[in-house]
């Protein structure tokens, strides 16, 4: 929290509405757990769940299969982000190109990326080659296409301000393209980092030998329903953490100024 | 006091900073080439305030940016202290029509871009903007981001920015037309202020008669369609000025004498844009 909705004269009903939501949310599945209206562990106990939750922390290979999958998303992010981001500064900077490869990239880019996963399990195997791929081609569409709007919605004036005072090209690209960027870039690797996140994830659930995505499927195979919501609850704290990360890099703060 | 007005004559001819010679430039348009400077000629001496007037569609912008050099293809030649401009020049600081304020900046950082471009060194860089800053009256002001600021304070922002440059001659495109007629005044003021302090040689371009009587040594007074200079007006009004001037007789005589030049033009431009409609 900033110090904008700390000063703010609802934050502590905001605050104590989120606290009820968030408990009154827990009770009604304790309730559904002890019921037993559903069939066995379908809805596990708070308890169990916790406790498979602090086995999976106190257990080595956990951490690897943890390592294993923020590696992957990593580097998807940082290969499909980077291709992304090189592909709309062109997009962006050429007419004629956007206007030529665009809609190749506007349409492709809802399309399920699942569907290549066949072939990159060809390409690149069962192991993270094939999840690394599989996030960085999900990722690569909203990046490459925000940056390319972003690219042509920098204020005309601002460029003429650059050339009138005779920047070099260097300097035009560093001191006023780039910043006035910025609102673009970071919002198209906030959303490439959590299609990035689905993308690998989804290969993981479907194919794979380790990672987070291969373990909930292990623990789903074997009806180990607390060991499985103790998983999502990791993925779940993953991508929150995941995305505060990129804001602070970006610097919310100074998006908030202008 | 006495008001002059001439055919397009020369009397500053003793060494002009800026001078500008037959400027034509020419546009394709879907209703084929349209003329939107015609044989623009004038001279700028030393310390001189210079008014280009005319209403819409007379090319003023066309002409400022061809001065500023960001417009290549055009006839005719424009020269600083007599070496030809091609291109941006160093001794021309522009200051634009448009919210022109970096927007990621500090009001400090945004006056020091000019001296980051020139490599000049940190320290001497900071020293200069803040005397920029209090200049244009914006001191206490320079940690601030342009969007905690007014309209005319930002404006304000970038005239610093560009007379950090520390350019030989300003060129301004109505960098007041965003603002209020209040607001606008007494921008008025500060420039005079400041162009009287640093005897800047000033071009300004603009449609508000009143805004280049109170500011101007002269006055170009522009055609419509295609823009050519149809008069020069001096104006002799004491020097310093403020914006107190803007009652008394001799100003409301200048805004009638330029008035006067002007209502045929903007007539024929307003009757041209109705007809287009």
């Amino acid at each position: 929290m900033n110090a904008h909705t700390a000063t703010h004269p609802h934050n502590r009903a905001v605050t104590l509405l989120r606290l009820i939501l968030l408990a009154s949310l827990l009770a009604a599945w304790e309730i559904l757990a002890q019921s037993g209206w559903l069939y066995r562990d379908v809805v596990p106990s708070l308890l169990s769940i916790g406790c498979a939750l602090a086995s999976l922390l106190s257990s080595p290979d956990y951490y690897f299969h943890l390592s294993v999958t923020v590696l992957e998303i990593a580097g998807a992010l940082a290969i499909g982000g980077t291709i992304g981001v090189l592909t709309g500064l062109v997009l962006g900077a050429n007419p004629f190109a956007g206007r030529a490869i665009e809609p190749y990239i506007y349409y492709l880019g809802p399309t399920p990326k699942i569907i290549f996963f066949p072939i990159m399990i060809m390409w690149f195997g069962v192991g993270p080659g094939s999840k690394i791929a599989m996030g960085a081609v999900s990722c690569f569409f909203p990046i490459a296409l925000s940056v390319a709007a972003g690219m042509r919605q920098i204020d005309p004036v601002l460029i003429r301000v650059g050339r009138s005072f005779r920047a070099q090209a260097w300097q035009m690209a560093w001191k006023i393209y780039l910043p006035a960027m910025r609102h673009p870039i970071l919002n198209g690797v906030r959303l490439g980092l959590g299609i990035a996140i689905i993308g690998t994830l989804l290969a993981e659930t479907k194919l794979s030998n380790r990672g987070i995505g291969h373990l909930i499927m292990r623990a789903y195979s074997v009806f180990d329903m607390p060991k499985m919501y103790a998983l999502l609850i990791i993925l779940f704290a993953l991508a929150i953490g995941a995305n505060a990360i990129v804001g602070r890099i970006g610097g919310l703060d100074t998006i908030r100024r202008s | 006091m006495t008001l002059a007005s001439q055919p397009v004559s020369n009397i500053w001819a003793d060494m002009p900073i800026l001078s500008a010679k037959g400027i034509s430039k020419k546009f394709e348009t879907a209703e084929g080439p349209l003329i939107a400077v015609n044989n623009v000629s004038f001279d700028v001496a030393p310390g001189q305030f210079l008014s280009v007037i005319g209403p819409s569609g007379c090319g003023k912008s066309t002409l400022f940016n061809i001065i500023g050099g960001l417009t290549e293809a055009y006839d005719g030649t424009v020269t600083v202290a007599g070496e030809t401009v091609r291109g941006p020049h160093p001794s021309i600081g522009m200051i634009f029509q448009e919210e022109s304020t970096f927007p990621w900046r500090t009001v400090l950082d945004n006056v020091c871009f000019p001296l980051e471009i020139s490599n000049t060194p940190k320290a001497q860089r900071v020293e200069k903007a803040r005397h920029f800053i209090s200049l244009v009256g914006l001191s206490g002001f320079e940690k601030r981001y342009p969007a905690e600021l007014s309209g005319g304070m930002r404006q304000r922002v970038a005239m610093a920015r560009t007379l950090a440059s520390e350019p030989k001659i300003l060129l301004m495109d109505e960098p007041f037309a965003a603002l209020d007629e209040q607001t606008r005044l007494l921008l008025g003021d500060k420039v005079l202020q400041i162009q009287q302090q640093l005897q800047q040689t000033t071009l300004l371009i603009t449609h508000n008669i009143a805004e280049a009587v109170q500011l101007s040594d002269r006055i170009l007074v522009m055609s419509y369609r295609p823009g050519k200079v149809k008069r020069v007006v001096d104006i002799k009004l004491p020097r310093p000025r403020t914006s107190e001037i803007v009652t008394s007789a001799e100003f409301g005589m200048c805004v009638a004498q330029v008035w006067n030049d002007l209502r045929e033009e903007a007539t024929r431009g307003m009757q041209e844009a109705e007809r287009l409609r």
